[in-house]
């Protein structure tokens, strides 16, 4: 058989293949006699196997079931040796050996459930020496049955789910009498859709970034069949590229090897078809960690390489198109900065299942990254008055959480514009919720209800920020008067919702002066997030100060860590 | 009772709290078609529990947990690679519930069950 050069996993058509070479083969083998079954189910085998790698990789960390691609595989060769000597006459026969030697060679969860569609589908055949479209799917829903009897509570977005939309689309095509070549090959294109559709039954395959492992094996069999049926090879894996959005970059970071200094990752649209096994191979002489998503005609590339290739991939990536983006970090760097910032407890953000709704927060400091944490925002963005975040950045921050539906809180009226953008940019469904500020940011996530809908939550809490009274203090960095406020540089001022109100020489006049303006007689909590400039001695004492000023009133004061603001305040 | 004596007091894990999590890892196992109570060799021999405490034992050695699980597996399917399947599936979910390591976990097939003829 003539290697035919690597497609990246096109789909397979058989409409694609020549008319004359598709007669040819729908000629001999079909309808499907015992010679047929022998050889789709060895094309399966031997595409199964050349995969089983890719298969393995799909395992959610510590599951039990830790290697799926090679039990199948395995499963599948004890069944090759059971028909490998059987007379090819009749179909029936071959699938009961086939069955048997599923059985007897199960290998784990994923082999014995294998074992149980061929079971199935054999036995649904017993007496035809040669099977039509409708056998076919009679023999599809009684591999779905079988299987499903064998456990008490099926999981669904696994291999039984996979097994149930195949049966189904077996069932669909029989109604309209198609071929049982076409048949085969809608059920492969059903069987590659419900795989791409497990990671939203299962949550745990979303958090990992893959789709199920023992689903994906199926649909490899299958496709090998359909290989075979087309004249494709059917025993070398083919590199595929994974979905974009499935490329995890924070885990890199764990992998970071000695020498392998910068992280490069480069956006691009290739001006042909991309040799993937080619690419791959081109990439592992620059460096390692090499990771490659695709979607929409468009490819990102992840790499670790030395600072002596750091842009070798962008130069090897342009001679294959246009380079669309590029971004290079320091890897040292960052890893310094973690174990800098170690010895503090790491933020724990909210974990967010599918389907829910994520919000993410900029924070202008640690203390306020840690506050915005514990009110249950699934990420947060460092980012303030003067160091607004990008809409990249914004867009990092969520496009990795299992879930579509993102809320954004600029905190800040500079990056409310960037957020928007981020919102229209990302294929998630992303709203804004424009907080101006810190204080309306926590108020607003104070409403988040992340079971909720999206769009009636955005609402609710886009609602709280009307009612917020915020305060800053900072320092002045010009002369100026504004409002009737005369302000000489160096002096400290108080804004009041973003409005100049007041400015003194003394924290504590400014602190007290801003509280009143804030409405602090009729309040019943202020709440005081003290910046990086004043120590936590400092700040309680003029805590202190404001309790003998507004008597009867409580006073919390937290570190936010922010820079360049004394005190960013909100009061309730 | 599993102790773990931590900074606040101590915990208790009752044997029926990991009869529990067993449990449902069990239900959820492929080729596990239900529990079976152990007095089944007494003559309720089709009895097929919901009840987590029967069908599964929990022993305390010590500090060691030892679990013993009595199943029913659907006929037709390797039934060597469904036990130990079963066996792997319990102790990881156990473990990961509970947090305490599991010494043992002992898988009697109490029988078969026929789905289908043929």
């Amino acid at each position: 058989m003539k290697k035919d050069k690597a497609t990246s996993g096109s789909p397979i058509v058989l409409d694609k293949a020549p008319a004359r070479v598709k007669r040819l083969i729908v000629l001999q083998q079909f309808p499907v006699n015992g010679k047929a079954v022998k050889r789709l189910a060895q094309a399966a085998y031997a595409w199964l196997d050349a995969n089983k790698q890719t298969v393995n990789a799909l395992n959610v960390f510590p599951v039990p079931d830790g290697d799926t691609g090679t039990n199948m595989s395995l499963t599948m060769k004890s069944a090759m040796e059971e028909i490998k000597n059987l007379p090819e006459d009749k179909a029936d026969d071959m699938l009961n050996a086939l069955a048997q030697g599923a059985l007897m060679g199960a290998r784990g969860n994923s082999g014995v459930i294998l074992s149980q569609l061929w079971r199935g589908f054999a036995r649904s055949v017993q007496g035809k020496p040669s099977l039509n479209s409708k056998d076919l799917a009679e023999a599809f829903a009684s591999a779905r049955d079988t299987a499903y009897k064998g456990v008490v509570r099926p999981v669904e977005g696994t291999i039984l789910t996979v097994a149930k939309d195949m049966a189904a689309e077996a069932e669909a095509a029989v109604a309209e009498g198609i071929d049982p070549i076409t048949l085969l090959v809608r059920v492969l294109q059903a069987a590659k859709d419900s795989v791409n559709r497990t990671p939203e039954l299962l949550p745990i395959l979303k958090q990992a970034g893959v789709v199920d492992s023992g689903g994906k094996g199926l649909s490899l069999l299958m496709e090998g069949m359909m290989r075979w049926v087309e004249g494709h090879q059917v025993h070398t894996a083919e590199a595929l590229a994974q979905p974009i959005a499935a490329i995890n970059l924070e885990g890199t970071m764990d992998a970071v090897e000695e020498g392998q200094d910068y992280e490069v990752v480069v956006d691009f649209r290739p001006s042909e078809q991309l040799d993937l096994m080619r690419f791959y191979s081109d990439l592992e002489k620059i460096g390692t960690s090499i990771q490659v998503g695709e979607g929409d005609g468009m490819y990102r590339m992840h790499i670790h390489v030395p600072t002596d290739k750091v842009y070798e991939p962008i130069d090897y990536t342009r001679k294959l198109g246009i380079v669309t983006k590029v971004a290079i970090e320091n890897l040292m760097d960052q890893m310094t900065e973690i174990s800098a910032k170690a010895g503090k407890a790491p933020l724990k953000f909210a974990a967010v299942q599918a389907g829910q709704i994520a919000v993410v927060a900029v924070a202008p400091g640690s203390g306020l990254a840690r506050h915005f944490a514990e009110l249950g925002v699934a990420a947060v963005v460092e980012g303030g008055q003067t160091m607004n975040p990008s809409t990249a950045d914004l867009l990092s921050s969520f496009e990795n959480l299992p879930t579509d539906k993102v809320i954004i809180l600029p905190n800040n009226k500079n990056i409310i514009l960037a957020a928007k953008a981020a919102a229209d940019v990302s294929a998630k469904k992303v709203l804004v919720v424009p907080s101006r500020n810190v204080p309306q940011g926590i108020a607003a996530m104070l409403r988040h209800n992340p079971k909720g809908d999206l769009d009636a939550v955005a609402r609710d809490m886009e609602g709280t920020l009307a009612g917020v009274q915020s305060g800053e203090i900072t320092t002045a960095n010009r002369d100026v008067e504004i409002d009737g406020v005369k302000v000489k540089i160096g002096q400290m001022i108080g804004l009041h919702n973003g409005k100049l109100v007041v400015a003194s020489e003394d924290l504590e006049t400014v602190s007290r002066e801003l509280l009143k303006q804030m409405g602090a007689a009729q309040a019943e909590v202020m709440t005081l997030y003290y910046g990086e400039e004043l120590r936590e001695e400092e700040a309680k004492s003029i805590a202190d100060a404001l309790r003998q000023a507004f008597p009867g009133k409580e006073v919390d004061v937290h570190s936010g860590g922010q820079p360049y603001y004394q005190f960013i305040i909100s009061v309730e | 009772m599993a102790s773990d004596l931590t900074s606040h007091g101590s915990i208790h894990i009752s044997p029926r709290a990991i009869a529990t999590v067993a449990y449902q890892a069990a239900v959820e196992s492929y080729g596990v078609v239900g529990l079976a109570s152990k007095n089944l060799l007494d003559g309720f021999s089709n009895m097929i529990v919901k009840d987590p405490a029967h069908g599964i034992e929990v022993h305390y050695e010590g500090e060691a947990i030892r679990i013993d699980m009595y199943i029913v597996i659907e006929y037709g399917t390797n039934i060597k690679v469904v036990a130990d399947s079963v066996a792997k599936t319990v102790r990881f979910h156990v473990e990961k519930a509970l947090g305490l390591p599991i010494q043992e976990v002992a898988v009697h097939v109490q029988g078969l069950r026929i789905s289908e003829k043929g």
